[in-house]
């Protein structure tokens, strides 16, 4: 089946998410769609799949033109679509959720499970993959979750399948397997459309690169035809920005640290965890999402109780002291999810950028609040931190992530804390912003103040911290020094504890 | 589409519902068969009118109480508290005015001074107890305070059908509180002057939403709870003070109705007006917004009385009031107040 | 004195209360499985009631009034549906509102109607009568709970199941609970959330109206102002503590039915009726802190 796009333009508002793109999509290919976050490369496929309205543009498959109503049009003309966040039922049955929206029905419209069953179990085994049908989505691991949301595009007879990022939670080994499952399907004559911002993975197995930016199409060519730095400044359009330099790594006494701790967790429990963080390093926690990190950080800053362990702040208990507490005696925390925890998003910058002061009295007159004194501050933030916003009284809601995002990092690390706990700090923000949120990450660092970095992208653990450890299944699988850090080391930790030790002994 | 594009679609739709509700209200005109004109100038009589405006004095008497439930649960809202047990708080007021009024010797004044002081306790108590419950047992504020409703009302009928009976009056009610503790009304009117503690108290909760840090935090934990928790807000103590402060105010409009209305309890007299729930579109209808609160609160005790003018003036059973203010509601507040209170919690507060 | 409150008369009176709490918390459940906060259970049920009346009233046949009281329930889920679906308000907001409206529409029709203030009796008003079943009839101790009770409470017997089965295997079940677990998965696999919660909704009033219908032309054959008297509320409450699974709802159904029952019973041995009048909703808050009182515990 041959997808050709022609002049796909999507908008969103004023925004022009998709501008003008055309491309063909052929069978028996792997098409990998590069571009930073934002480039409209995810946009572009819920385009294709009817998940979006499209402002102008046509589809057409295999020389006739289409236009879905909604998606379950598209499925039904052949396409399958795995979304960067799954989307999957975790209270139902593998089975249940591979027939979901194309169940086959019996008397009644009940749905006949026999049938399924059969059906999934001749096309599953053709391509290796086995996995137990009666099995809860919410059990599994998020491999296997992935196996079952290609599962549902089979069932489906898909014959062009889009996987948005679908390496990014992944541990290097269910990537290989990943891939190896992608070439049986390519073998089969379907078109496999991968949605990627890593290079290294589209090299070793893209038929044909397409590459965008800010909406549009800036390149299209077969792999062969192109190069790995060529693809690199397409990304990014221009050079790639040089090594972030760094002040010597010389670690002063401990700031935080961490004893034996044990959170629950959905899965059972995560710990016993152990370990420092010293003044003037940035201390990295890496691992795929999922691992124990949120718990870890949740248990950390006060907002979730530990079942058993010590936390300390210069050797100060914290385990039993609530979140104000903790950060009056030297925490800033800069949450992960900037939409909810980061900030309010229907008050005022003003209002979002004075919640987390302590200093009450800076900002209040007796019990009233002095508006003016809060929007200095303010001010002083969105002027810091190059915070692009009409002012201190528009909504929170109004700014881009990427300024959401710098003003989350401004409250927090405003505060000069003697310890910054990071969760994801560039997550789903611009290259202009992550490299602006890095820099001051690192200032933090130099000026002597300790951080903990907990992100699940690796690039960013590699080009900050002065030491790494890795979290596997709610522990932590090894420790590997910034400095000699390579990705090979790291990815086996992250796979598995056991695989691991032997190394360590 | 052009932001005047947008703003013009935006006032079409207003125009819409408005068609909707007015269509509404003829629709049930229409079933009774009752003369429209002689029913609008009823409703406008009966809830601005009267000889030497004396329906326009009810309708600001129980515009009195509806405010002040209406602030009453404002407070709780705005700091995303889903407490709808208003009509618990209140009944325990009025209930705790009266009985202190009649049992408590001593000077009258300080009297009436202590028996509205606890009727404050008593509302802020019963409130209380439904924030204990959803902070520390788990129990969702919005169904916990809804079933705390139910003993209140029963408790309150039970005491003053048996120890604190007027037996003679032969109703179920109590005795009456003495004279000298009557609110004392307007000259020439009837209107008390609870309507100036009321008024008061309304000016009070604007000026604390919009200008004190307390308002302020109670804003970001309504707003965003998980926020307000990450940085390090005393979300625990908002919740309970917060709480404190509504169930009282509560308390304090049973206490006028009390010592203002009625000068005694009579079983249902705060249940059956549905003044708190009166209380809750109240707010509801102006999402929120504090300064508009009390101008809500006076529109629908119009809406209320006017009712009633229409059914002594054309005989439009006054229930149709009930029936408008859900329609104006369905209509209008399902557009204000949508997001804001979609954004918050509302089973109950979560682990840690 | 106990045997006296647990005699077989007792046995035979929980039935006639489960019934209201079961069918309308089994409505509730769907909308909760459904992703619907559908906290106007208890304006559903009222409408029920009157409608049941009404239709009772003008063909003097039980079955009619079944009727108009599920058509009466459905309307009302339209109205939940084009509120809170449609419109976007928020289902709180939406339920306060309709469960006035409730309050407001049935007092308002019954003066309209009826021309009268607060009860409407009428030899006019047909109501189900008690069926015998032959075998079960003769059974010691259950014969009398589970014989000679009107058809409704059958019919609420059989929907415990039915919505149990529904839920696991029916393909509309199936996509009411995905869409109320992740309704954004259900929608990327092209099937709109929001439709399969307008089912919910349907279903909830159709039950929510033979619920209603039990209470006015099965427990008695009249209607009065404000009957459904916070069933509504307790059934809500139901729905929470079981996370709308049908199974455990119907034992807690039966639980509340029983206080209930017993509330009524105690009425006559001296007790002020308040304090009767108040244990249902007292039984409710105790379990609903005792359950979350556990639950808590479990999750830490």
């Amino acid at each position: 089946m041959r997808v050709a796009l022609s002049g796909i333009t999507v908008r969103f508002g004023e925004l022009m998410a998709v501008d003008d793109v055309s491309l063909t999509i052929e069978p028996g290919e792997i098409h990998a769609i590069l571009g930073e976050n934002g480039a409209g490369k995810t946009t572009l496929m819920n385009a294709l799949f009817g998940l979006v309205r499209l402002a102008a543009g046509t589809i057409t498959i295999d020389g006739t033109e289409r236009r879905w109503s909604s998606p379950q049009d598209a499925i039904r003309a052949g396409l399958g679509m795995v979304h960067q966040h799954f989307m999957l039922q975790d209270t139902m049955t593998v089975l249940e959720n591979i027939v979901l929206c194309a169940e086959p029905v019996g008397r009644l419209g009940f749905v006949d499970f026999a049938t399924a069953r059969r059906r999934l179990h001749e096309k599953a085994e053709t391509h290796g993959i086995s996995l137990p049908l009666g099995r809860q989505v919410g059990a599994l691991s998020v491999g296997e979750k992935q196996v079952v949301e290609i599962l549902k595009l089979l069932y489906r007879d898909a014959e062009v399948l889009i996987l948005d990022e679908p390496t990014s939670v992944l541990t290097p080994e269910e990537k290989d397997r990943l891939f190896s499952v992608l070439r049986s399907f390519r073998a089969e004559g379907k078109a496999i459309v991968l949605i990627t911002h890593k290079l290294d993975e589209v090299m070793e197995s893209a038929d044909r690169v397409s590459v965008m930016r800010g909406g549009r199409l800036v390149s299209s060519s077969p792999l062969a035809a192109t190069s790995k730095e060529r693809i690199g400044r397409e990304i990014i359009g221009g050079e790639l920005p040089s090594p972030r330099t760094r002040g010597e790594y010389r670690p002063g006494e401990t700031v935080l640290s961490v004893e034996g701790l044990r959170i629950a967790s959905r899965a059972g429990s995560v710990g016993p965890i152990s370990f420092e963080v010293r003044a003037g390093e940035i201390l990295g926690i890496a691992g795929v999402s999922g691992n124990g990190q949120a718990e870890l950080v949740q248990a950390l800053v006060g907002l979730k109780r530990p079942l058993s362990g010590e936390i300390a702040l210069f050797g100060r208990r914290l385990d039993t002291l609530d979140i104000a507490a903790r950060r009056r005696i030297g925490m800033s925390y800069i949450p992960e999810d900037r939409q909810r925890t980061g900030l309010a998003l229907a008050a005022t910058v003003s209002e979002n950028a004075n919640a987390g002061r302590e200093d009450a009295r800076a900002y209040t007159r007796g019990p009233f609040l002095n508006r003016a004194a809060m929007a200095r501050f303010a001010r002083g933030l969105i002027d810091r931190y190059r915070i692009r916003v009409a002012g201190p009284h528009a909504r929170a809601a109004t700014m881009s992530g990427g300024n959401k995002q710098k003003l989350v990092v401004g409250r927090e690390l405003a505060r000069a804390t003697p310890l910054t706990i990071a969760e994801n700090p560039t997550w789903g923000v611009d290259i202009g912003a992550m490299d602006f949120i890095h820099g001051e990450l690192m200032r933090m660092r130099d000026e002597g103040h300790a951080v903990l970095l907990v992100s699940t992208e690796l690039d960013e653990i590699l080009a900050l911290s002065d030491r790494i450890l890795v979290m596997y299944e709610g522990r932590i699988a090894g420790e590997v020094a910034g400095r000699e850090a390579d990705r090979e080391r790291i990815g086996r930790l992250m796979t598995s504890r056991a695989e691991a030790l032997p190394e360590v002994a | 589409m052009s932001a005047r594009g947008i703003a013009s679609g935006e006032a079409l739709s207003w125009i819409g519902a408005a068609a909707a509700i007015l269509a509404v209200f003829f629709l049930l005109m229409l079933m009774v068969g009752a003369p429209v004109g002689e029913a609008l100038q009823g409703f406008f009589n009966g809830a601005f009118g009267g000889r030497r405006f004396s329906y326009l004095m009810t309708t600001l008497s129980r515009a009195a109480l509806i405010i002040g439930m209406a602030v009453s649960v404002m407070l709780s809202f705005r700091a995303g508290l889903f407490n709808i047990g208003g009509e618990g708080q209140l009944v325990a007021g009025g209930l705790v005015a009266a009985l202190a009024a009649i049992l408590l010797p001593g000077p009258p004044l300080l009297v009436l001074v202590v028996s509205i002081l606890a009727a404050m306790l008593a509302g802020a108590v019963w409130a209380l107890l439904a924030g204990v419950l959803q902070l520390y047992v788990g129990v969702p504020l919005l169904v916990g305070s809804l079933l705390l409703n139910y003993p209140a009302r029963y408790i309150a009928s039970y005491l003053v059908a048996h120890p604190f009976r007027d037996v003679q009056s032969g109703m179920l009610q109590s005795h009456l509180v003495p004279q000298d503790m009557w609110l004392p009304y307007f000259p020439g009117t009837r209107l008390d002057i609870g309507i100036l503690l009321i008024g008061f108290v309304a000016v009070g909760a604007i000026v604390y939403s919009y200008t004190t840090l307390h308002g302020y935090r109670a804003r970001m934990n309504g707003l965003s709870p998980d926020f307000a928790r990450a940085v390090g807000l005393p979300v625990t103590r908002l919740a309970l003070s917060t709480l404190a402060m509504s169930g009282a105010i509560a308390g304090l409009v049973g206490a006028v109705a009390v010592f203002g209305i009625h000068h005694r309890y009579i079983d249902g007299m705060l249940v059956q007006p549905l003044y708190a729930w009166t209380g809750i579109i109240a707010v509801l209808l102006v999402g929120m917004a504090p300064w508009a609160v009390p101008l809500s609160g006076l529109f629908f005790a119009a809406v209320q009385t006017g009712a009633a003018g229409m059914e002594r003036a054309a005989g439009v059973p006054k229930e149709i009031a009930l029936i408008m203010q859900a329609v104006i509601i369905l209509f209008v507040a399902t557009r204000v107040s949508g997001a804001l209170l979609a954004s918050s919690e509302r089973r109950g507060a979560d682990g840690a | 004195m106990l045997d006296l409150l647990f005699d077989s008369s007792f046995a035979a009176s929980v039935p006639r209360f489960v019934t209201p709490i079961l069918l309308a918390a089994l409505g509730g459940a769907l909308c909760e499985r459904a992703g619907v906060f559908n906290i106007a259970l208890e304006g559903f049920i009222l409408v029920g009631a009157f409608f049941a009346v009404l239709g009772s009233y003008f063909t003097g046949s039980p079955w009619f009034g079944a009727l108009a009281a599920i058509l009466a329930g459905i309307g009302m889920g339209l109205i939940f549906a084009e509120f809170n679906l449609r419109r976007g308000g928020d289902p709180i907001v939406v339920s306060i509102a309709i469960n006035l409206l409730a309050a407001g529409l049935t007092t308002y029709l019954l003066r309209a109607i009826f021309d009268v203030i607060g009860a409407f009796t009428d030899p006019n008003i047909v109501g189900f009568r008690p069926i015998k079943v032959p075998v079960i009839e003769s059974i010691p101790l259950l014969g009398p709970i589970l014989s000679g009770q009107p058809i409704l409470f059958y019919v609420a017997l059989a929907a415990v199941p039915a919505v149990h089965y529904f839920l696991a295997r029916h393909r509309l079940g199936l996509r009411m609970r995905a869409a109320g677990e992740n309704a954004a998965a259900l929608q990327a696999g092209g099937v709109s959330p929001q439709k399969v919660r307008l089912w919910a909704l349907v279903a909830c009033g159709m039950l929510c109206g033979l619920a209603g219908a039990q209470l006015s032309i099965a427990n008695v054959s009249l209607f009065v102002e404000n009957m459904s008297a916070g069933r509504g509320w307790i059934a809500v409450v139901a729905v929470l503590l079981t996370r709308g699974r049908p199974l455990p709802l119907f034992l807690i159904a039966v639980i509340f039915g029983a206080v209930d029952s017993f509330s009524f019973r105690v009425q006559g041995l001296g007790l002020a009726q308040q304090f009767t009048d108040m244990m249902p909703y007292l039984a409710t808050l105790l379990m609903l802190v005792g359950l979350s009182w556990w639950r808590r515990r479990q999750e830490v």
